[in-house]
This record gives structure tokens, sequence and C-alpha cells, in this order.
């Protein structure tokens, strides 16, 4: 259980977020802490799941963030599926 | 007695070159603050500016500009002609104070180390009026605003801004500490005056002054007007200073200085000025896009120069042509949403006539930008203000210290990637919002790989937590002091999508 900073886009925006997480989370917190900075704030709700991608590779959602290979400063992007 | 015309003893009284005896000339001008040892002394004796002026006549010239620029602003000081100013506009000359009084007067340092470690009579006589001359700014561009306290007690940022870390800041500080404070004289020349000056701001304090007094604000197009005079003087060292280098075979070191101060100008005048001119501008005061004013005067300017001096664009000029489009408008969009960490009113600038302006001039942009305002639009009508607020930071580029916005490239099919482009040097990761801050960065690895980032700093546990309560405090805002929406919202809510 480590501190995990990221730097991460949801598709659409155009900021690159600081989103602190912990490396011991799910992908699927991780998105949602993505999300909860810009779905309803800058870019439209929509009725879809949201998903992660790291390095072209979408992730699964239950999988922790830190066993998924996703490093310190690295790029993630949420976006709706 | 009668007195000798300028032409007769300009030249004899100009030329105090010495001829070293008891010193090297290396000691006298270490490379290190100087820069000049790719071209020899003697190369250096054919440096001769443009524009000629003795003392006496700069004297006089000065004290003509101070008595006129001075007494407008004590009669203004007695009017309600503030009051009256367009919200867009205050923060336009509030923003331009906090960023722009301290860099004026620490332009003086670099004029000084020219006036010292320039390698010509000619150009250290040219620089030491260069120093006066942005003494000047930087004591006029703080006594204006602070005589609009009672008014505006931000004004006091003319002054304040360059003591804090606050994120603008730490962008300006950083790019003006690489441009002439920790720079060698030949660079300065070719940085500050060729590039910064002579291509950017001298154009820009033309539109300023003008705008000014369009939107009524007398007393800054008289200060603006002032400085800009001064300005297309002492920016002319840039050219004898490349000319020099050219005839001395140095073309690709001029070049290289050129090609990596263009792109960090470029970087902070969309910050600046792109915001300014396409968002806080009174609309029926605009007199052209940024974009066009760009195009027209930057591009054009830039154009005849490269011309002139057999120079080449820099590589990366597409990219640049191609941010016109879009660079802004995504910082804008970020600047507005982190309004409560910048000491201006950031101007949303997105009432309905507004969007049709911006539509106008930029064919896309409800398309690329527009919908993102309607999100917002939707959370300020419904009263979830705190919805258009931050909870976290935007990643910095290590470069240029701005938000990276490279997502808004792909959104307008200028990048295909929106990932920040990355260089790890001595273990430490870094990360860049373009092509071109990578490549300043890499060039010379040693010059930059110390400073930190606000990413850096928070990282680091400098700002902790790294909540925006602790950031705000370490920006040095105080609730009064932070921004707020310009128009207090009023392009929102206003039905006939008027300003308010």
């Amino acid at each position: 259980m480590a501190l995990l900073p990221l730097t991460a886009l949801f598709e659409g925006d155009v900021l690159e977020l600081l989103i602190p997480v912990d490396d011991g989370d799910t992908v699927e917190a991780v998105t949602g802490a993505i999300a909860h900075h810009v779905v309803g704030r800058r870019v439209a709700k929509r009725d879809a799941p949201i998903r992660l991608r790291h390095h072209g590779n979408v992730l699964d959602p239950q999988v922790t963030i830190g066993s998924a290979g996703v490093g310190p400063l690295d790029h993630v992007e949420a976006f709706y599926a | 007695m009668p007195k000798l015309s300028r032409s007769d003893w300009y030249d004899l009284a100009r030329d105090t070159n010495w001829t070293f005896r008891y010193v090297t000339e290396e000691e006298v001008f270490p490379e290190e603050l100087s820069g000049t040892h790719r071209v020899s002394t003697d190369g250096w004796l054919k440096w001769d500016e443009p524009y000629k002026i003795g003392y006496r006549e700069y004297v006089h010239n000065q004290v003509t500009k101070d008595t006129t620029t001075y007494s407008l602003k004590n009669a203004i000081g007695r009017s309600k002609l503030f009051d009256q100013l367009d919200p867009g506009w205050k923060s336009v000359i509030v923003a331009h104070y906090g960023a722009i009084s301290m860099p004026e007067y620490l332009a003086s340092i670099g004029e000084a180390r020219m006036g010292r470690f320039g390698r010509a009579a000619a150009w250290r006589n040219t620089a030491t009026f260069g120093t006066l001359d942005e003494i000047r700014h930087g004591q006029i561009q703080t006594f204006f605003p602070y005589g609009l306290l009672d008014k505006e007690p931000r004004g006091d940022w003319a002054l304040k801004a360059f003591h804090t870390n606050n994120w603008i800041v730490l962008a300006v500080r950083y790019l003006f500490d690489d441009m002439f404070v920790a720079n060698d004289a030949l660079s300065i020349a070719l940085q500050l005056t060729f590039t910064l000056e002579t291509g950017f701001t001298n154009l820009q304090f033309l539109g300023m002054a003008a705008d000014a007094i369009d939107v009524g604000d007398l007393e800054f197009g008289a200060l603006i007007s002032s400085i800009q005079t001064d300005e297309a003087r002492h920016a002319q060292q840039g050219e004898p200073t490349i000319k020099v280098l050219i005839e001395n075979g140095e073309k690709e070191w001029g070049q290289f200085l050129i090609d990596h101060m263009f792109w960090r100008s470029w970087r902070i005048f969309a910050l600046l000025t792109g915001l300014s001119m396409d968002y806080y501008t009174p609309l029926e005061s605009r007199r052209m896009s940024f974009k066009e004013f760009i195009e027209d005067w930057v591009v054009k300017q830039f154009a005849d120069q490269f011309r002139d001096y057999g120079l080449d664009f820099p590589w990366y000029w597409d990219e640049f042509i191609n941010e016109l489009t879009w660079y802004h408008h995504a910082i804008h969009l970020g600047v507005w949403n982190y309004r409560p960490t910048v000491w201006w009113n950031p101007d949303a600038g997105v009432s309905e006539a507004e969007r049709l302006w911006l539509e106008e001039k930029y064919p896309g942009w409800n398309r690329d930008f527009g919908r993102h305002w309607d999100v917002i639009t939707e959370n300020v009508r419904n009263g979830d203000i705190a919805a258009t607020l931050p909870e976290t930071l935007p990643i910095t580029c290590n470069l240029c210290q701005l938000p990276i916005v490279r997502a808004a490239g792909v959104i307008v099919g200028a990048h295909t990637d929106p990932a920040p482009l990355t260089h790890v040097h001595n273990g430490r990761k870094y990360l860049f919002c373009s092509e071109p801050c990578r490549w300043i960065f890499t060039q010379r690895p040693d010059r930059f790989a110390g400073h930190q980032s606000l990413i850096d700093r928070v990282l680091s546990g400098e700002i902790s937590p790294p909540d925006l309560g602790t950031v705000l405090e370490y920006f040095g805002l105080s609730p009064e002091e932070q921004g707020q929406d310009a128009d207090n919202y009023a392009w929102a809510l206003n039905g006939n999508g008027t300003k308010g």
C-alpha cells in the first residue's frame, strides 16, 4: 500500500490532472476518482460504463492499479466504453 | 559656445574600448556572463546600433514622457474612470501588473549585464540606456497600480506577485530567469531583445495601448505607450548582435537561441495575451482576434527578420501555427476553472454574443470548446458553483510550467496522442506539454533539471496536504485576493446572452 500519483485524462477533457491514488486501489476506483473531477464538470454525463486505458491497453476494472503495471506519474486515460 | 551635432562626437564618445594590459580578455568578459567568445574581439567592433541617442537627449525624452504620463494619472485619479471600466478589462490590467511589473524591473539586471559584459562599447552604451529604461518600467508599472489600491486592492500584486510561489508566477519567473536574470549578455540580446521584445512585446504594447484607449482606460493607455517607445529603442540590440554572429560563421548558435526562446515566449504570450484579447477584452472593443494579431503582426515580424538575416523558421513552426487555433482556448478553460488560484478575476467571456464571435474567428470553437462551456453553463444555471471549481491540481509542464492541455490538440486533430511527453534525466522523470518544450530541456538539461514544478512541490511534500486550501495559501492568496468570475456569472444567467 503506497501512494501512487498518476497523470490522468478523461477522454474529451483538455486538462491533464494529478490524481493521487493508492497502489492497492482497484482500477475501477481509480477510474471513478478521475471521473469525479471531470464528468458533469467539463464533460457531459453519459449513461455508459467508464474504462481505463494505460499504454493503449484497457485495464481490468477489478485488479489493483499497482498490479496492472501502472507506475508513478504514468499517464492513464478514462473513457466511456 | 556652439554645440557640436551628435554625429560629430558620437562615435568618439561611444567607442570606449580599452586595450587590457593587466588582465586578460577572458577575465574581463568571462564566458559564463558574456557568452561572446565564439566571435573575436575585432569581430565585435562591427557592432553598431541602428538607433542612436545621447545622454542629454535620453534624459530630455524620458522627462517629457514621465511628465505627460504622471500628469494624466493625476488628472484621472480624481475621476471615476476606473470604476466605469468593464470588469474583464480590469482583469486584463490586474493580471498584467502582477505578471509584468517585476519582470520589467528584473530586465534591468539583464540590460546591466549587457551593459557590462557586452563585447562592444557601442553595445554596452545602448544597454546602459536599456538598464535605465527597465528600472523606469519596473517603477512606473508598480506606482500606477498602487494608485488604484482603494479601488482595486490587488493592484499590490504588481510588487507582491514575484514574492510568492503562485503557479502563474512560477511560470513567468522561470521563463524570465532563463531569458535574462540567469543568462549571458549575448543570449540576452538574442532572446530578450531580438525574440521577445522585437517579436512579441513591442507589438503587443502597441495593440494594448490602442485597446486601452478604446475601452476608456486612458491611464493604462498612456502608461503602455510611454513604455513601448523605450522598448522599440532598446529592443534593437538584437539586430547588430545576430548580424555579428552571422558574419562570423556562428549563425547556427544564434538560430538555436532564437528557436529556444521563440517557443517559450509564445507559451507565456498565449497565456497572458491570448486570454486578454479573446476572452477578457469587452466584445465591442475587440479589433482583432488573438490569432489574427499573431498572424498579422508577430508572424509577419519574424518572417521579415528571418528573411533579412538569412535565418530559418524554427523547426517547430508548423506546430506553432497549428496551436494558434486551440492552445490558448484550452489554457483559458483551465485558468477559469482554477480562478481562485490567480490574483485577477478571470472573465469567462462566453456569453451568447461572445460565443458567436469565437465561432466566427475560430471555426469549430463550439464543437471543440463550447461543449465544455455548455456543461459549465448548466452547472452555473443550476446554482452548482462548486461543480465549476477544482478539487485537484492540473499536471504542469517541467519546462513552461503551464498546465498540460495536450489533449485539446487531439480534440482539434492537431495531435494523435494526448499523453504528456516524458524524459528521464539522472533518474528523474520530467513531463512536458509539447515536443518543443521537451527539445529545449534536452538540449541543455543541466540548465533546467533542478527546477521544481508545482507538481514536484506537491509530490515532495513542500505543499502538504495537497488540498486546495493549502495550495491557495502556498500561492499567497487570501480569500479576498482569490480570483472570482469577473462578471459574477452574468454570461450564463442572463437569458439574452449579454454580459450583464
